[in-house]
């Protein structure tokens, strides 16, 4: 009998071990993270989680404040030349980074060369200039191959200032392990796949910020238990949570629901090209049946909860151009869908494959089987094939793929030019419709540097996909975030960015 | 005897020559990287240098070359995504894992040796029908499913554990019995049916003969005859605990090796996954020769099979 | 997960030993046997009982698998007060009938480890033959292979091959059946050798009787016991891992009702849904039971001497 009682010796040892929870000291900030970030040198780090991460170690010359603007951050002040391709900055004087090294203008040519290294993940976003001087200690001239609409939204999301003595002196990878900027908080350690620590900078050139003395990021890729965390008071922000997973936060006292409007499309992409090639969506009057034939409206009510708004093209809300009024999405209307696929020669429908990244993203699965109902009701048999996502997004032009195909695209410029460009401009590695109307339009928007001129031409471009649509256009999605009651200046971004040198704690 | 250890060791060699090609070729079935890794806007002429730096632009054979040479430099190459060598991955991961498995191992000992004497000193009695039954749960009840439901009931429900992570003690009590109950259920077995067979053999008859109370014959006679299979088979429980661990760190977000190679997958990060499919099949491989050596010491036999 | 060990200890003599097998494996001494265990029978029963859902799930489930309701998605199950009669384990997030997918579910279990243990059989006693009877170069290569394959960690072999192959389930099936080969291979071989030995066996070859005769005759019937044991224990290993492929997104397609997606979808909702996880577990832990309560009995029955008393 004697062994017996180990089991209720193990309840009770087991009983001991109950974690003391210990009351959060007000000035931590715990983070979530919904991926393990791959690297903290910004050209590398490959996904948005990973850049929100870096952020807080860095800065850039410019910022966009959350109002959308371009505000002087590491630069004081700029002027850009008459052709628009040349840049001048002046630098602000004083700053050091982490590390005690001076910020110069050799910190921006250093940012830009180690930045423009082919190999690395955002290359591009360093090659968008075709050079970088120093005049004096303070001042720098860039310039660009051609006028660039975006170029100061692409500086200030990417060109994260970093040390040039200390990277020749410990090399790139070391850099990486052990990063030093000149940002808010200071890199204290990092645990691979578990956390990240840091600590508030306290020469930052910002008074009065950061507003918490430590900041501890915490690995958790699985959204259920993000939210057992935020539940639990484990962290203070949970992010990246699905509508369904926020109604269970109801009634929850110390937590509270940041919600907003994510800068992505969901589509349903055709291809004129490949697999799509002497198939029934070639024809226009098709692509428009299947985007009136879609309830965009019911499949958002259904797998949100209705918290998503149906798109109107890839021009959404939130990005320059959009306007409420002239850009609506294609109402739900079956009996103008069936009669255009009877014009097209269709009366009775016809069947189709699509692809769709299994569990690529929130809720796919779900979406792909319901678009798939909603056109059986117009007659078109749908047919969805799963694909894991390393089959999908690894071959050129969605290969695996038949005919049509479902994704999302993102931006995080406030425009919509990326996508239009990554999905519609001929020879992109995701292209798979060809239009020369479109194509051209895409350059013209990306050369105009005028914002208010741009905005015309992305009026243009939504009549534009209307008229003759490249996609079926889905939604965008509303993004959702838990929160400590008690924090103050969280603000994230409809890319899904968000910076925390302002966050702090009420008192 | 000495033939016996040379063949076993070069047999084991031979393994992992044959796991290496094994994996390189799986591996490189799984997709292409270059798709996966580069930001959705990335040129062609990126995605291009990319492959080039990666050395993913050659052949396969010359690439399968590159690797051997590299493998036999002791280097197992760089994560496509991380650009840090594999093997120091894979050393920051191993920590955690082997806390998680050896945490596991430790709760299945705990509560089986025990569980499987008692039922195996008292066939048929309620304690029997206990061990068997737990033994029986142990090997029907999936381990992430049972994660799961610790997280519901002991994390959210009460509080007791944290829901996720490794932080102080209390964080591994959740995950490590979730991971060991399986192990937990073929202990609780394998120490029962090893009791019975001890107690059907002739001198822990003879010692009840002699009217040693039940007890005392459990501890001093049986114990060391039961100890014999426990302790062969703890090598290999402890590698499939290893590989059970995939799930059970998913579940918890455990920052082991598991979570690694579950994220190495997605992101079709060649050398990585290699790296530790290979470092988990050398670490099996290894426990194996050892059982095995440590086998042919005891038993003579044996080495001439 | 934990692999399952395998039983059947491939060099001790066994009751199964005999000519061609005949009365250890007579039905009515199989029936019989059956039932004098209770826990035997109470295995049996849960297997018929799943197998019976799976043969006959459009009468037995209330619903269509598929079948979406948007109004009624995440109802708890009917005992609780928020609950419906109509969804007696309550409905998923869009609405489907979990009762009704659980019940559906039974089949694509099955169908893996059925038609998985089948294939792994039929290659491990066809590898396991051939090793084992004609030995030399063809041993060697098999067992070769059979080491390489049971050297790599199980579960990450089977994750690193799901991936390549995609998400069907023929795939699945395959999947399971080659990879869980090696072990039929090895217990097939050890048997063959020590079979081999038998004087009869002997005996027939000396008389001249060809494989031809004496691999059906003499050897097949014999294997049948030490097999059939470990067929069972395999079986549910792999309902088992399918679930655990399922759960990494690894199984079959999402939209097929199987025991495995249903965890991973009802594991987004576990601390508000916790009934859209519980069930299909439950499911799983059912069915690995009724077969290992059968896999045990099964061993008791041919080789009383291994029994657990």
């Amino acid at each position: 009998m004697l062994r017996l009682r180990i089991l209720p010796a193990l309840l009770a040892l087991a009983a001991v071990l109950v974690p003391t929870s210990v009351a959060q000291a007000q000035d931590e900030l715990v983070v979530s993270l919904s991926s393990d970030p791959t690297s903290l040198f910004m050209p590398r780090t490959s996904d948005r989680t990973a850049s929100n991460a870096a952020w807080s170690l860095f800065d850039s010359l410019v910022w966009i404040d959350d109002d959308g603007n371009l505000v002087p951050a590491l630069a004081t002040d700029w002027t850009i030349s008459e052709d628009g391709t040349e840049y001048v900055f002046e630098l602000r004087e004083g700053v050091t980074f982490h590390n005690g090294e001076t910020f110069d203008a050799e910190s921006v040519v250093a940012t830009w060369e180690t930045g423009s290294d082919e190999s690395n993940d955002y290359a591009s976003a360093y090659s968008a200039a075709d050079s970088v001087e120093a005049i004096d200690a303070y001042t720098v001239r860039i310039t660009t191959p051609e006028p660039n609409a975006i170029f100061l939204t692409t500086i200030a999301n990417n060109w994260a200032m970093v040390p040039p003595d200390y990277i020749r002196e410990v090399g790139l990878d070391a850099f990486a392990q052990d990063p030093v900027g000149t940002g808010p908080f200071r890199f204290v350690s990092r645990t691979p796949g578990d956390r990240i620590v840091m600590e508030a900078n306290p020469d930052y050139w910002a008074d009065g910020l950061p507003r918490v003395d430590r900041l501890v990021y915490r690995v958790i890729p699985d959204g259920s238990t993000r939210l057992a965390a935020i539940r639990t008071g484990d962290v203070d922000v949970a992010n990246r949570l699905t509508p369904d997973q926020v109604t269970a936060l109801e009634g929850a006292e110390d937590v509270e629901v940041v919600q907003y409007l994510n800068d992505r499309v969901y589509y349903v992409g055709f291809k004129n090209m490949g697999a799509g090639e002497g198939t029934p969506i070639e024809d226009r009057r098709v692509r428009l049946a299947l985007n009136y034939g879609l309830d965009r409206f019911g499949i958002n009510q259904a797998i949100f909860s209705g918290q998503a708004n149906a798109a109107p093209g890839f021009v959404v809300e939130g990005n320059l151009g959009y306007d409420a009024d002239t850009m609506q999405p294609f109402p739900y209307d079956p009996d103008r869908a069936r009669a255009l696929l009877a014009e097209a020669g269709y009366p009775d429908g016809f069947e189709i494959s699509m692809g769709c990244p299994a569990d690529g993203y929130v809720n796919i699965n779900e979406v792909c089987q319901a678009i798939a109902s909603s056109l059986g009701q117009i007659g078109v048999d749908v047919e969805v094939d799963f694909q894991t996502t390393n089959a999908y997004w690894s071959e050129p032009n969605y290969a695996v793929t038949g005919p049509m195909y479902v994704d999302s695209w993102s931006s995080e410029f406030g425009e919509a030019i990326p996508r239009l460009d990554g999905a519609l401009t001929p020879g992109n590695y995701y292209n798979t419709w060809e239009d020369e109307r479109i194509a051209n339009l895409i350059q013209e928007i990306q050369r105009e540097v005028d914002r208010d001129a741009r905005a015309e031409l992305y009026g243009e471009m939504h009549e534009l996909m209307r008229e003759d649509p490249p996609f079926i256009y889905l939604y965008q999605p509303v993004i959702f975030e838990a929160v400590d009651a008690d924090l103050e200046g969280y603000q994230p971004r409809a890319a899904e960015e968000y910076f925390l040198r302002s966050v702090g704690f009420a008192d | 005897m000495l033939s016996f250890f040379a063949r076993r060791v070069g047999e084991s060699l031979a393994l992992i020559l044959g796991v290496l090609v094994l994996v390189f070729f799986l591996v490189r079935l799984t997709g292409d990287p270059v798709g996966l890794m580069l930001p959705k806007e990335a040129p062609p002429e990126q995605r291009a240098a990319f492959a080039a730096e990666m050395g993913l632009d050659r052949p396969l054979p010359v690439q399968f070359a590159a690797y051997m040479t590299g493998v036999a430099r002791g280097d197992f190459g760089e994560s496509l995504r991380q650009r840090r060598p594999t093997l120091e991955i894979v050393a920051e991961r191993l920590p955690a894992t082997f806390e998680l498995a050896l945490a596991a191992l430790a709760f299945a000992l705990l509560v089986a040796v025990p569980l499987g004497l008692a039922g195996g000193m008292r066939p048929g009695t309620w304690v029997d029908v206990l061990a068997r039954g737990v033994g029986l749960a142990g090997q029907t009840v999936p381990n992430f499913w049972l994660g799961m439901l610790f997280i519901v009931w002991f994390a959210v429900g009460l509080g007791w554990f944290p829901a996720f992570g490794r932080d102080d003690l209390s964080s591994i009590v959740l995950p490590a019995v979730a991971l060991g109950f399986a192990g937990m259920g073929q202990l609780i077995r394998l120490t029962r049916s090893a009791v019975l067979e001890v107690r059907r053999s002739d001198f822990v008859r003879t010692a009840q003969a002699k009217g040693i109370a039940g007890t005392r014959v459990s501890l001093k006679h049986v114990l060391p005859n039961v100890a014999i299979p426990i302790v062969s088979v703890l090598g290999i429980q402890f590698t499939y605990l290893l590989g059970g661990s995939v799930y059970i760190e998913v579940v918890f977000a455990w920052p082991g090796l598991g979570t690694l190679l579950e994220t190495a997958i997605r992101d079709t990060d060649f050398p990585l996954v290699q790296a530790i499919t290979i470092f988990l099949s050398f670490f099996a491989i290894s426990i194996h020769l050892l059982t095995d050596l440590a086998y042919g010491l005891i038993d003579p036999r044996l080495r001439a099979a | 997960m934990t692999r399952p060990t395998t039983p059947p200890d491939a060099g001790a003599p066994t009751a199964a030993d005999a000519h061609a097998g005949e009365g250890l494996f007579s039905p009515r001494r199989l029936g019989r046997e059956l039932l004098r265990s209770p826990a035997g029978l109470l295995g049996a029963a849960l297997v018929l009982l799943v197998a019976a859902a799976a043969i006959f799930a459009p009468w037995v489930a209330p619903y269509a698998p598929s079948e979406a309701d948007f109004l009624s998605a995440r109802i708890p199950p009917a005992w609780n007060p928020e609950g419906s009669a109509a969804h007696l384990l309550g409905t998923d997030q869009l609405g489907q009938d979990l009762f009704s997918r659980i019940v559906y579910g039974a089949r694509v279990s099955l169908l893996v480890g059925v038609f998985g243990v089948t294939l792994s059989l039929t290659i491990g006693v066809t590898l396991g033959l051939l090793a084992g009877y004609f030995g030399g170069r063809i041993d060697s290569v098999i067992t070769a292979f059979t080491n390489l394959l049971l050297s790599v960690p199980y579960l990450v072999l089977v994750i690193v091959i799901a991936t390549i192959l995609g998400r069907s389930l023929v795939n699945v099936i395959l999947l399971f059946g080659v990879t869980s080969s090696p072990v039929f291979i090895r217990v097939t071989r050890g048997q063959v050798l020590r079979l081999k030995q038998l004087a009869y066996v002997e005996a027939a070859r000396g008389l001249g009787a060809s494989s031809g005769r004496i691999i059906p005759r003499h050897l097949l019937p014999n294997l049948v016991g030490p097999l059939a044991t470990l067929a069972t224990f395999e079986m549910s290993a792999m309902i088992f891992y399918e679930a655990g492929l399922g759960f990494l997104g690894l199984s079959v397609p999402p939209e097929v009702p199987s025991w495995g997606n249903m965890l991973s979808l009802g594991r987004r909702f576990l601390t508000t849904e916790p009934w859209m996880a519980i069930f299909p577990g439950l499911a799983i832990a059912v069915t690995t039971l009724g077969i290992n309560l059968v896999g045990d009995w099964l061993r008791d029955a041919i080789d009383p001497r291994a029994g657990e008393g």
